[in-house]
């Protein structure tokens, strides 16, 4: 078992009424899982996906994961456990403007004071197996939509996450860059990365192995 | 990881020039600027600084109460020499006799040059500590010695060395070079002094009759310095000195004469006295310019950090990114500290490359000699302390504040900065703004002062008045020689003598009767002796009855007085009656009051006018004044005047002054203050701008979205502009209603020291505010506009 929600409830307090963001919500991931999110806007894609990646709270249920309380961690533990097994993939990329593409995939490796020698490994592999070399020097707005998402998804590979927690990522993107894309996840999961991604698209849910729906905070069974 | 930083740093600063640009230049202006008043402050508390025993070197002064106002003088008698030495030699390790300064011609062969110097007894070059270049410090036992500095050696002797050759003074005394000295620093109080002459031959050609009066208490024109004995306290030593003079005296002391050490720490900074008492002097000019360096250094500051954490909010993004790929707070923190150090560290390079380039220009305008202290540890600790302080600070707002975001939030894109964030900058550009408009009011009214000052009548007509030092012997006798050939010439228009300049007092004279003088009245005039034609020749005004003249043999024993002088001594129609002197000496014979004039300036522009006493002169020395022909080119008029003087002095250099540019130097010394604040209060407008500019561009580009919608809504250009310039108005506004009062507060005090002053206009306060509001209107206006025609697709699509 890689993570497992139980009773999740989170909710925000709008002019004294609770509004619930996510409801009872209860999920079990195990390792090798590829999963795709679907729901309507506002359904609470998002913010499971940021529950899942400790970037935000909730207010009441359990977080185990690998067999470890979150809800329970303190703040600097939970960053050092996504530090170490998360990657995030984003909408909007997300790439650090003034770096280019060598040092924005590299930054996380700074972060886990890696060895330089073995950051320009790893950084290297990643270069190579997107096929950016060429493009390593490059800063992001010099680059395509498509590309940036490469880029993307190389950084929060580099640090070999057990997990991948994926925002709508070919959200910005035209279909062929997204067929790529959604590509490169199904590999990615067939060499055992665990994923998570939220969509939109019927045709990038079916790249999962199973769906989970959502509706107004909490799991859609229809 | 930090390379990584450093270099985000860089592209960040290079990505956004203009940001980059005002941020760093205007923090470097106010580092330099506050570098250059730290230098010269400092260089001001070393003054004399450098004499090894300055702690034991003071001045000997004297207090006197003259009609219950308390005078301090440092002219001494020279019978109190005789007193110290023979009753107070445990006290003193050293006693010099010294002259004021005073110029001579000294000549070598055809070469003659006008030189400055003193006439002061053997231990002077001791005392002085002078650094010999040639010979030694015993060089003054002769009384035919004279020591040189090494310009002025150079000059005269060229590369041949000086020592046992002998120069001429004033065309009449053979003196013997003894020794050379290095010039003396330029901020040493003895600056300036080319030659040293014994005191002896002084006394011989000037004072002859009163050599060897070792009693004699009643001429006062002599300087005494002292060097104190190592384990001698300076306050026991004043209490056994204090009556000295008084008790001696053998009439009685009608003046309380006080005697008192004055200390050498206290000679450059401390030197204004008032009624008797230290009241300050140049410190307060230390302190004023230590105050604007502080406060353009927060201004620059302030700009800097406002800067800094207005830019840092588009920088949220970035944090949320790093923090969701795993950076700690902690990383944050550092990276944002480190960034803002970059940032400090090199305006400080450029700051210190900006003080390098200016400093010439600093030293002309404050006359000085103030060099970089590469080697003073003093000067990098503070530099080290301040960019580290100004690093924690503006950097610390991002790097506290922004590193405690929830990533989410930002990566959304919902991320807003509060009310909140505004508010503290708000205050800071207030702060800048009212520093700013109160420099400006401040500098607005020094400099009507000084007009004010400037346009005082001064009671002569000194349009093409030149004057020509007469010091020399060979004048004597010569006057109405030289006077015919000049007014025949018709180069000179009118001509005349007097013992001094003519809007100085170089000398003070008591001891007078006249009838009518109230009881205990203790007068003192100011004093000089002038020709015929002086009156005339300068333009000074007649009042009442007639200048001298040729027509009245008696008029060698006449007086004329100014207007102060008959309300000073209260007698009414006063022409034609009689002062006597009441001790022996030149005033013992009655003067004839023939005429009284009206006020000449004889103080300072600021000052009110003395009560004088022009009596007629038979003597030499002083000046001759001459009025130049009117018609005639002045250079031309000049070119004559050189050519009769030298057929009549060949051996003496031909040198003169206009009177109107001798007056203008009395304002010198304010003036060098006004230009100085005057730069100042421009480098602190600049860098406020500067920060007004930055912010203005920020909050345009903040509010981008905002003005995209209202423009779509139907906004014109005039609206938007109005939207975004008032807050910023309404900020400079409040700065105005501050200053305002502030400024008045500190200038009425300011102005209350001159005797002769300006009202403080209204319209200095207008003319502070407008300028203020129209600067802010200017600078923020060229950012609004520029947001408010941008084309709104571009503005909304961003978002």
């Amino acid at each position: 078992m890689l993570l497992e929600l139980n009773n999740i409830f989170k909710w925000v307090n709008q002019g004294g009424n609770r509004v619930f963001l996510l409801k009872d919500l209860n999920l079990e991931v195990e390792e090798g899982e590829f999963i795709s999110i679907m729901g309507p806007s506002g359904s609470g894609k998002s913010t499971l996906l940021n529950v899942i990646g400790m970037l935000d709270g909730f207010q009441e249920g359990e977080y185990k994961f690998l067999d470890e309380s979150v809800h329970a961690m303190k703040e600097k533990n939970r960053s050092k456990l996504y530090k170490e097994y998360i990657g995030f993939v984003f909408q909007a990329y997300h790439l650090i403007d003034e770096l280019t593409v060598y040092e924005n995939i590299e930054t996380p490796l700074l972060y886990k004071n890696i060895k330089s020698a073995e950051r320009k490994a790893l950084v290297a592999d990643m270069l190579d197996r997107f096929n950016i070399v060429g493009k390593k020097d490059l800063f992001p707005a010099q680059l395509s939509g498509g590309q940036q998402q490469l880029v993307g998804i190389a950084r929060a590979l580099v640090a070999k996450p057990k997990l991948i927690l994926a925002d709508e990522p070919t959200g910005n993107l035209n279909s062929n860059q997204g067929e790529e894309i959604m590509q490169l996840f199904k590999e990615l999961n067939q060499e055992g990365v665990t994923i998570i991604q939220a969509t939109h698209s019927e045709t990038n849910a079916a790249y999962g192995s199973r769906t989970l729906h959502l509706l107004d905070g909490r799991r859609d069974h229809k | 990881m930090i390379r990584n930083y450093i270099k985000i740093a860089f592209r960040n600063l290079k990505k956004n020039k203009v940001y980059s640009f005002i941020n760093i230049f205007g923090l470097a202006l106010g580092l330099a600027v506050t570098m250059i008043i730290g230098l010269w402050i400092v260089d001001e508390f070393n003054y004399n600084d450098h004499f090894e025993s300055k702690d034991q070197i003071a001045q000997v002064m004297q207090n006197q109460t003259i009609n219950g106002s308390v005078e301090t003088n440092e002219g001494l008698p020279l019978a109190l020499e005789f007193q110290l030495r023979d009753h107070f030699g445990d006290a003193f390790e050293s006693i010099v006799m010294s002259s004021r300064p005073d110029e001579r011609y000294l000549s070598l062969k055809d070469k003659v040059i006008s030189s400055s110097g003193r006439f002061m007894q053997v231990d002077a070059p001791d005392l002085l500590e002078l650094d010999m270049l040639e010979g030694t410090r015993k060089g003054l036992k002769e009384t035919n010695a004279i020591l040189l500095s090494e310009t002025t050696a150079q000059t005269l002797f060229g590369s041949e060395s000086p020592l046992g050759k002998s120069i001429v003074s004033d065309n009449e005394h053979t003196m013997v070079v003894t020794g050379i000295y290095k010039d003396i620093y330029k901020n040493n109080s003895f600056n300036g002094m080319h030659f040293i002459m014994p005191f002896k031959h002084w006394m011989s050609t000037r004072w002859g009759w009163l050599e060897n009066q070792d009693s004699n208490w009643s001429y006062n024109p002599f300087f005494i310095y002292v060097k104190f004995s190592e384990n001698a306290d300076l306050a026991a030593v004043n209490a056994r000195i204090v009556n000295l003079k008084k008790d001696n005296l053998p009439v009685g002391d009608v003046f309380n004469s006080q005697l008192f050490l004055f200390p050498m720490a206290d000679w450059y900074l401390h030197s204004n006295f008032e009624n008797g008492k230290q009241v300050g002097g140049r410190i307060e000019n230390v302190w004023l310019f230590g105050i604007i360096g502080l406060f353009v250094l927060l201004l620059a500051s302030i700009n800097f950090m406002n800067l800094s954490t207005a830019r840092s909010e588009k920088r949220a993004l970035e944090v949320g990114i790093r923090k969701s790929i795993g950076s700690t707070r902690r990383q944050l923190i550092y990276q944002f500290l480190s960034e803002s150090f970059l940032v400090v560290l090199v305006a400080f390079i450029l700051a210190i490359g900006l003080v390098l380039v200016s400093l010439p220009a600093f030293n002309t305008i404050a006359g000085k000699d103030v060099i970089f202290p590469w080697s003073s540890s003093l000067f990098w600790m503070v530099s080290l302390g301040f960019i580290g302080f100004t690093a924690l600070v503006s950097g610390s707002y991002p790097a506290l504040y922004l590193s405690s975001f929830k990533p989410i939030k930002v990566l959304k894109g919902t991320f807003k900065m509060g009310k909140f964030a505004a508010l503290p900058r708000k205050v800071l550009v207030v702060t800048q703004f009212t520093v700013s408009i109160a420099l400006i009011i401040g500098t607005l009214i020094v400099k009507d002062q000084i007009d004010y000052s400037k346009n005082r009548p001064v009671g002569i007509n000194s349009a093409q008045l030149i004057q020509l030092p007469t010091s020399s012997q060979d004048f004597s006798g010569k006057y109405d020689l030289i006077r015919n050939a000049f007014l025949s010439s018709g180069s000179v228009a009118k001509m005349g003598w007097g013992t001094s300049p003519a809007t100085s007092i170089w000398n003070y004279s008591s001891g007078f009767e006249w009838d009518g003088k109230p009881v205990d009245f203790n007068e003192s005039f100011a004093q000089m002796a002038i020709s015929f034609d002086y009156i005339d020749a300068v333009g000074m005004k007649i009042i009442e009855g007639r200048s001298f003249s040729r027509d009245f043999a008696t008029d060698s024993n006449a007086v004329v007085l100014n207007k102060t002088a008959v309300d000073y001594m209260g007698i009414k129609n006063p022409v034609g009656k009689y002062i006597r002197g009441t001790a022996a000496g030149p005033n013992d014979v009655p003067m004839q009051i023939v005429g009284v004039v009206e006020d000449v300036i004889n103080e300072s522009a600021y000052e009110p006018v003395s009560p004088q006493m022009y009596q007629f002169g038979h003597g030499t020395g002083g000046f001759y004044y001459l009025r130049l022909n009117p018609n005639q080119a002045t250079s031309k008029s000049l070119a004559s005047v050189e050519k009769i003087f030298k057929t009549n002095f060949p051996n003496l250099p031909f040198s003169y002054d206009f009177v109107d540019e001798e007056y203008a130097q009395t304002f010198a010394a304010e003036e060098r203050i006004a230009s100085l604040a005057k730069v100042f209060t421009l480098l602190a407008i600049l860098i406020s701008c500067l920060g007004l500019f930055g912010l203005a561009s920020f909050m345009a580009e903040q509010r981008k979205k905002e003005i995209g919608v209202r423009k779509v809504l139907g906004a014109t250009v005039t609206n938007l502009w109005l939207l975004l310039s008032k807050d910023f108005i309404l900020l400079i506004a409040i700065s105005i209603c501050i200053a305002a009062p502030l400024a008045y507060y500190f200038m009425s005090d300011w102005i209350e020291k001159f005797f002769y002053r300006t009202d403080i206009s209204i319209g200095v306060f207008l003319i502070a505010g407008l300028g203020a509001l129209l600067l802010t209107v200017i600078t923020v206006s060229f950012q609004a506009i520029k947001a408010a025609i941008a084309n709104p697709v571009k503005s909304l699509r961003t978002e």
